[in-house]
């Protein structure tokens, strides 16, 4: 081999190692830990008892048909009223007046705000006896079940509200040094503002609000504390179900509760997997 | 001096500016000064000026995209200062192509007709004619990010012809090419103007390009229009020092006409009869003037020759005026020579004739054509 041949190869080698640092512990921590959970899943890693391949966990766990078609509803319906708020929002933002700017700053405090915190307000706000429920001088027998109800109102809320904002970030962080060019071209080729939108300002922010509803609808399948907070006690989402199987006191459980976290896994696999496939199709993502 | 003003009809003008100003804010400089303009339809009209001068901001306020502080902008007798930039039937062409890259390349050109609310059918079909009026019909499914430079921007004027704008506004659109792709947009530009002779208004900072490109010009400095003329007259007869130099003309030469005749550091040049006695600025430019290592036996030191005739037909009667001096730098510049010569006291900007390999310490005759000399007020 010539010298100019192997030159690419070394060049090769050296970029792998030199993130190799940061691809082990990422390798170790999610292979290992589905890994384990899937072993465990499959019976190979029990906390007692001889270690024997079955697919009993999948099939003993009450109700987990119902649970993912729950979490699966949770996530499309507020991951979809993220991403259309979150992209009218970019839009707002972008548009550099003094009322996107607001909103802009309103959107990346959202952010900064964990979640577990705005299931609390969000909490407050909307039970019985919360915040806008005494500013309408509503009597909570009168007031709507959002918080606990069975429309589980306020964990869309909260993930919508939330999601809605890193939606938008997201948007606006991969348009903005350039959406103000292509809608100025579109402008002076006639394109009417409602146009600009359709034909220009959707399609090149398509890819990256994939992206952030892939992101989000991942969160929202696989995060527990919001519903655990906001929702009914039954049915109960996957990943709260999945908690609670493992916190349980029968040790039998924990298979249980690895088969739970695996089914949540395929489907927030074949999701992302889905929008990935998408991503590759559009023409602004080349 | 000759008046450069052009005449023409307000309501039969393609565009007409009327005392358009524009500041950026209130701590810096006016961008626009009390800017008048007519530009004639199916004309071609180069702007020109140094960074800073407010090319760009003109296009820009014609667009629509930029607010004027004061005046009034009119296009094809229409006042569109208070219309948004879709509503001016205007297109513009930027520097960059910014073609959309989720669009392919005739789906790119088929932009206007899509967003003007045709059928994605009819607006392709008319989106092929443009393609093929730009020599471009073969890339018509590419996606932009696959083609070169020079494509992408034949692509840009394509799709905004497409638009069928009342005015086409070019805002550099290329000056990132080099020089060979550039002949080519010319030639472009040419063919299509011979086919649907748009009213083009263009930004360049580039002196070929305008005169390649344009019939007239509009020179700019700091905000305020210095001179509108032909390409010929902006270069030939500039109406001041400024635009002379501010179009690369390399010689001036300050002094006093008396009686068609100017005198300065060169001595005295017969010029016209109908320029007024006065204080003046002799101008012409170095690719006007030729230098020759002939030099007469009575003549070998570098002193100005007097002129006494102050004939209004001296000049044209006369032939070229010759002066003699001494080459001080050569300098080449691809297939030009540039000579500094020292006349006198004064040294001219000249070139040599090619083939002509004049060195420092030559001495040359260099002679000034009737045609390139004028003057401008001191």
């Amino acid at each position: 081999m010539t010298a100019v041949q192997s030159r690419p190869r070394r060049q090769g080698m050296r970029a792998t190692l030199l993130v190799l640092p940061a691809i082990i512990p990422v390798a170790i921590v999610v292979i290992g830990g589905i890994g384990t959970t899937v072993v465990q899943s499959l019976g190979l890693m029990p906390l007692v008892g001889t270690p024997a391949l079955s697919v009993d966990a999948f099939e003993s766990t009450d109700n987990l048909l119902g649970s993912a078609l729950l979490s699966l509803g949770i996530a499309v319906v507020s991951t979809t009223i993220a991403a259309v708020v979150g992209f009218f929002t970019a839009v707002l933002i972008i548009s550099g007046n003094w009322g996107g700017r607001i909103v802009g700053a309103l959107s990346a405090a959202a952010v900064t705000v964990p979640h577990l915190v705005g299931a609390a307000s969000v909490g407050l706000l909307l039970s019985d006896s919360g915040v806008l429920a005494r500013i309408l001088g509503i009597p909570p027998e009168s007031w709507p079940a959002l918080v606990a109800g069975p429309t589980w109102f306020a964990v869309i809320a909260e993930y919508a509200w939330k999601e809605s904002a890193f939606v938008a970030l997201i948007i606006v962080g991969t348009l903005a040094t350039r959406i103000t060019s292509y809608d100025e071209t579109a402008a002076v080729l006639g394109a009417s503002r409602g146009a600009r939108l359709r034909l220009v300002l959707f399609p090149l922010a398509a890819p990256s609000l994939l992206v952030a509803s892939a992101i989000a609808f991942a969160y929202t399948l696989g995060s527990y504390e919001v519903a655990w907070l906001l929702g009914k006690t039954y049915p109960e989402p996957l990943s709260v179900m999945a908690l609670r199987l493992f916190n349980s006191a029968s040790l039998t459980a924990r298979p249980e509760a690895a088969a739970v976290a695996v089914i949540t896994l395929l489907l927030t696999a074949a999701i992302v997997g889905v929008a990935m496939l998408g991503l590759r199709r559009m023409r602004a993502w080349q | 001096m000759t008046t450069h003003a052009q005449t023409t009809d307000v309501e039969t003008s393609a565009i007409t500016l009327t005392g358009i100003t524009k500041s950026y804010s209130a701590a810096s400089p006016a961008a626009l000064r009390e800017v008048n303009l007519d530009i004639l339809p199916g004309t071609s009209t180069a702007i020109v000026g140094p960074s800073g001068s407010g090319k760009s901001t003109i296009l820009r306020i014609i667009a629509g995209l930029e607010d004027a502080n004061g005046g009034q902008v009119r296009l094809s007798g229409r006042d569109v200062t208070a219309l948004l930039p879709e509503q001016r039937g205007i297109s513009m062409v930027f520097q960059r192509p910014l073609l959309f890259p989720h669009l392919t390349v005739l789906d790119n050109v088929a932009f206007a007709d899509r967003a003007a609310g045709l059928s994605r059918g009819q607006a392709r079909e008319r989106a092929r004619e443009h393609l093929e009026l730009v020599q471009m019909g073969a890339f018509a499914s590419r996606s932009p990010h696959s083609l070169s430079g020079g494509q992408q921007q034949r692509i840009a004027v394509a799709r905004a012809l497409a638009a069928q704008p009342s005015v086409l506004l070019l805002d550099e659109p290329f000056s990132a090419l080099d020089p060979g792709l550039k002949d080519e947009m010319h030639a472009m530009i040419a063919s299509i103007r011979e086919a649907v002779n748009p009213t083009i208004l263009f930004v360049t900072h580039d002196r070929d390009e305008a005169s390649a490109m344009a019939e007239r010009v509009v020179v700019l400095e700091n905000g305020q229009l210095l001179q509108h003329d032909t390409v010929d007259n902006v270069f030939h007869r500039p109406a001041s020092l400024a635009v002379a130099r501010l179009l690369g003309g390399k010689n001036a030469f300050a002094g006093e006409v008396r009686n068609g005749v100017h005198h300065s550091a060169i001595g005295a040049v017969a010029i016209s009869s109908t320029v007024e006695s006065g204080p003046a600025t002799l101008v012409f430019r170095q690719e006007a003037v030729s230098a020759s290592a002939r030099v007469p036996d009575n003549r070998t030191d570098a002193s100005p020759p007097v002129t006494r005739d102050s004939d209004a037909t001296a000049c044209q009667s006369r032939g070229p005026r010759e002066l003699y001096g001494v080459v001080t730098s050569a300098i080449q510049r691809g297939p030009r020579r540039e000579l500094l010569v020292r006349v006198g006291d004064a040294e001219i900007r000249t070139e040599a004739a090619p083939g002509n390999l004049l060195a420092a310490g030559d001495s040359v005759t260099v002679s000034l054509p009737c045609e390139a000399l004028w003057t401008v007020l001191s």
